[in-house]
């Protein structure tokens, strides 16, 4: 019998697909680069991932594991022949631990509803990307995935306690867990941010963190965008550690505020959004601090939130960025690196040396306080030459970064899009390295093939 | 006894470390981690087993491992690269937490590592995967480990992870490292996430741990221990204040953190946090010298003079039970005729014997350390 028709036995016709219109829907997720898969599958538990799984491994077809498929450096996207998995189906919260602070979740629930599902117990998930109100838990896990909380909270490696996975041959382990520190190494740590590449996940253990008894959100506005930049760095030099400190370029800001109409003032430079929470007496404290540095720094305006509501609309703008690009141009491409802090704004003006050489429309939504840029390029893709003038942009600024000791990637991933850029970073035996990682769970490469590693990273030979 | 060629005898001579007494045939101390990378070639070649040793405070962790060669990292004991400004620091494996601790200070900034392991080293304390109590707060020390650069087993220096503060590049080779206990080679320096010291800091005796955890907004760490139950508070004066009254307690400024448990036997209790507060119960009841239960975390530390292997094993199935581990600190051959530190592996054993072979091919490193004889 073939994989399809046993698939089918397993699974019921309503949930394999093999149509070339279904293989479509799921030929790529929200980078540049399409795959195309034999056949899409849509489990509903641990076990029926384990039986795709046993079944794909027993007739030699690669397997892809797939979530929301927001992700934007080709994770996700299918290898020529592959069975595509997708876990959006695996979306319960299968049990919170108020004392512990921790739930074990399905892969395939959307961020922002595990953290809206957890308000009344005044819980949240501290990791946010700004495609919170689609992405899952697992394609987050996949990515190590950030956000603009991620400043004071870490990025999701820190918020996965345990996962429960399905390994390539079916087998289901169990990976870190709600007590601390288990014994053995910790391949939870390697699970998260390997980009389906080592299992399939079918259970996350999150962590969870207290809402704060008060959060104070501030807008600062600048003429000069090194101002803003230096605001950054002395509000961190300060030892200061916001909740989230997101900058925003000229360009940037327009779009956002002819899209979400959110009140930004149009004719600034640039604008940071700065959050701090914690204790109402502390929060004012910080508040001020920042206030301060701000202005030494010749902010212009200095606004406050003073309500939910007013909050609201702050972020609203911040997560709206990237939506707001449809309105000026068909096409866009996003970029993620990240430069140690002290190094921005350095990096900052190459990288606006590099669309102004290359004449691009650039615009620019940045994790400041993390040093993550996401230099984000419009363009139309239907210009003949245009799509690869602008990747090549984009590469130099990848080689700006690194060059000021920064990385490839700080949240979206390495999947195909920086799969050839990572001799950039590491050196062949660093690769050869992270190929026997990859190697030991996956020994015959059939988990999510041809993403992260370039070719010839095992020194011994062999792919 | 091996015999070793006259080239690796001059080798090991050349490198002896004079600083540090063991009963290992060989004690060297590599200048670079590609002078260690060399070590292991040639023991790998030479069908040697290799011990690392850092500060030497936490050797009894793990399945006893016999060496014939002892790689200590006294040379590669200094700071790298500090950037205040960026929050990061590189340093050597070799480095005392505590003259780290001290030099960060001068920019009231910290590491966040354990507050109370005199000797202990960076290297050690990264290897061994231990946190401090301030995990409750800053988490584990795992997510403040941004790069780390070792000598493998395999013999070749590599770098995981980035000397930046948020990384999607690559598998984490570096956290593989955390808490490998030296069984994939030689962490030779680590660079670590650092955070600022807290304007004002109190202790605050409390009279239910439970209670307080569940009350307070994110404190440091509330401890219960054999002295009594203490919740640790930071943040701007006025915060640490108010947060005191709300838990109805006079606290003191700084933080007082317990002293090291010293006993011969020493375990670790680890738990869902909900389950600490029965756990401390159970362990009470066993009257033991020393106890720190970390509320909150899942971790309870105890200290005995003496254990008996039926007490041992009842712990043990206690741990289990609740889906934890019980984990030998120090001390497992003094508990009955001898006692398996770690319990049963994990069910991930497959892969992490796949690991472990393609990081220390020829089974030089800290040989059968780890649970599984790993």
């Amino acid at each position: 019998m073939d994989l399809v028709a046993e698939l089918v036995d397993l699974l019921g016709a309503s949930r394999v697909h093999t149509h070339p219109i279904d293989r479509l829907i799921y030929a790529k997720d929200s980078g540049v680069t399409a795959g195309d898969p034999a056949v899409v599958v849509l489990p509903e538990n641990t076990g029926e991932v384990a039986a795709v799984m046993r079944l794909a491994s027993r007739a030699g077809v690669p397997v892809v594991p797939r979530g929301a498929g927001t992700g934007l450096a080709g994770g996700a996207v299918p290898a020529p022949g592959s069975l595509l998995i997708v876990l959006t189906r695996l979306n319960e919260i299968h049990e919170v631990d108020e004392i512990g602070r921790t739930a074990w979740v399905g892969p395939g629930i959307v961020n922002l509803d595990l953290s809206q599902a957890l308000a009344d117990r005044g819980l949240h998930f501290a990791p946010d990307p700004a495609s919170q109100q689609s992405s899952t838990i697992g394609g987050n896990v996949a990515t190590n995935a950030g956000g603009p909380h991620c400043l004071a909270e870490g990025t999701t490696v820190a918020h996965i306690l345990g996962v429960e996975m399905v390994t390539v041959d079916g087998d289901v382990v169990v990976l870190g867990g709600e007590a601390p520190d288990a014994p053995g190494y910790d391949l939870r740590g390697l699970v998260v941010g390997s980009e389906g590449t080592l299992g399939v996940v079918t259970r996350v253990l999150v962590r969870l963190i207290q809402n704060p008894p008060d959060v104070v959100t501030m807008l600062l506005v600048f003429d000069d965008i090194h101002d803003a930049a230096r605001t950054v760095s002395d509000v961190i030099a300060a030892g200061l550690v916001p909740a989230a400190l997101e900058m925003m370029d000229r360009p940037m800001i327009e779009s956002v505020e002819n899209f979400a109409h959110v009140g930004f003032p149009t004719d600034a430079d640039a604008i940071l959004i700065a959050e701090v929470v914690g204790h109402p007496s502390g929060t004012v404290v910080e508040g001020a601090l920042i206030e301060r540095i701000a202005a030494q720094n010749g902010a212009t305006e200095i606004r406050t939130a003073a309500n939910d509501e007013e909050r609201a609309l702050l972020w609203k703008g911040r997560k709206n960025a990237f939506g707001s690009i449809a309105q000026s141009a068909p096409d866009y491409y996003l970029n993620d690196t990240v430069v140690p802090r002290t190094r921005f704004v350095e990096v900052l003006d190459e990288i606006y040396a590099i669309a102004a050489r290359d004449g691009l429309r650039l615009m620019n939504v940045f994790h400041a306080g993390d040093g993550n840029f996401h230099p984000l390029v419009t363009f139309d893709a239907s210009e003949p030459g245009m799509t690869e003038r602008v990747v090549t942009a984009s590469h130099d600024m990848v080689h700006a970064a690194v060059a000021a000791g920064g990385t490839l990637s700080g949240e979206h991933g390495i999947g195909l899009e920086k799969r050839d850029l990572m001799h950039l970073v590491f050196t062949p035996e660093d690769l050869d390295a992270q190929a026997r990682i990859r190697d030991a769970f996956d020994p015959g490469g059939m988990l999510n093939p041809g993403k992260i590693l370039p070719d010839g990273a095992r020194l011994g030979g062999g792919e | 006894m091996t015999t070793v060629r006259a080239t690796t005898l001059r080798l090991f001579e050349r490198l002896r470390d004079e600083t540090v007494d063991s009963h290992a045939r060989f004690v060297v101390a590599p200048s670079s981690l590609e002078e260690a990378a060399g070590l292991l070639r040639v023991a790998a070649s030479e069908g040697l087993s290799v011990r690392f040793r850092g500060g030497g405070t936490h050797g009894g962790i793990g399945n006893p491992v016999t060496a014939d060669l002892v790689v200590t990292t006294t040379k590669l004991a200094s700071i790298v690269d500090w950037q205040p400004d960026d929050l990061t620091v590189v340093v050597g494996a070799g480095m005392p937490v505590d003259d780290l601790e001290e030099v960060l200070a001068e920019h009231r900034q910290t590491p966040v590592l354990p507050e109370t392991a005199p000797g202990a080293t960076v290297g050690g304390v990264v290897a061994a995967g231990l946190s401090g109590y301030r995990r409750l707060r800053y988490g584990p020390t795992r997510d403040r480990v941004l790069r780390i650069e070792m000598a493998t087993g395999y013999g070749e220096v590599i770098t995981g992870g980035s000397l930046v503060v948020k990384s999607s590049t690559g598998y984490g080779v570096s956290r593989l490292a955390v808490g490998s206990l030296g069984s994939l080679g030689l962490i030779g320096t680590v660079a670590l996430k650092l955070w600022s010291q807290p304007a004002m800091t109190a202790t605050v005796p409390v009279t239910d741990a439970a209670a307080a955890l569940a009350t307070a907004y994110r404190p440091l760490a509330v401890l219960e221990t054999t002295g009594g139950s203490f919740c640790y508070l930071s943040g701007t004066e006025e915060e640490v204040a108010s947060q005191a009254d709300e838990l109805s307690a006079m606290g003191s400024p700084g933080l007082t953190w317990p002293d090291p448990i010293e006993q011969p036997v020493q375990l670790s209790v680890r738990v869902p946090p909900r389950d600490v507060p029965e756990t401390v119960s159970l362990v009470r009841e066993l009257d033991p010298a020393r106890w720190i239960a970390e509320h909150g975390v899942g971790i309870v530390t105890v200290g005995f003079d003496h254990l008996d292997e039926d007490t041992f094993c009842d712990l043990r199935s206690w741990a289990e039970s609740r889906s934890g581990s019980l984990v030998v600190l120090d001390g497992a051959d003094l508990i009955g005729d001898g006692a398996d530190p770690w319990g049963p592996p994990p069910t991930s054993i497959t892969i992490q014997r796949r690991i472990e072979d393609a990081f220390d091919p020829s089974g030089v490193c800290n040989p059968g350390i780890l649970p599984g004889g790993l």
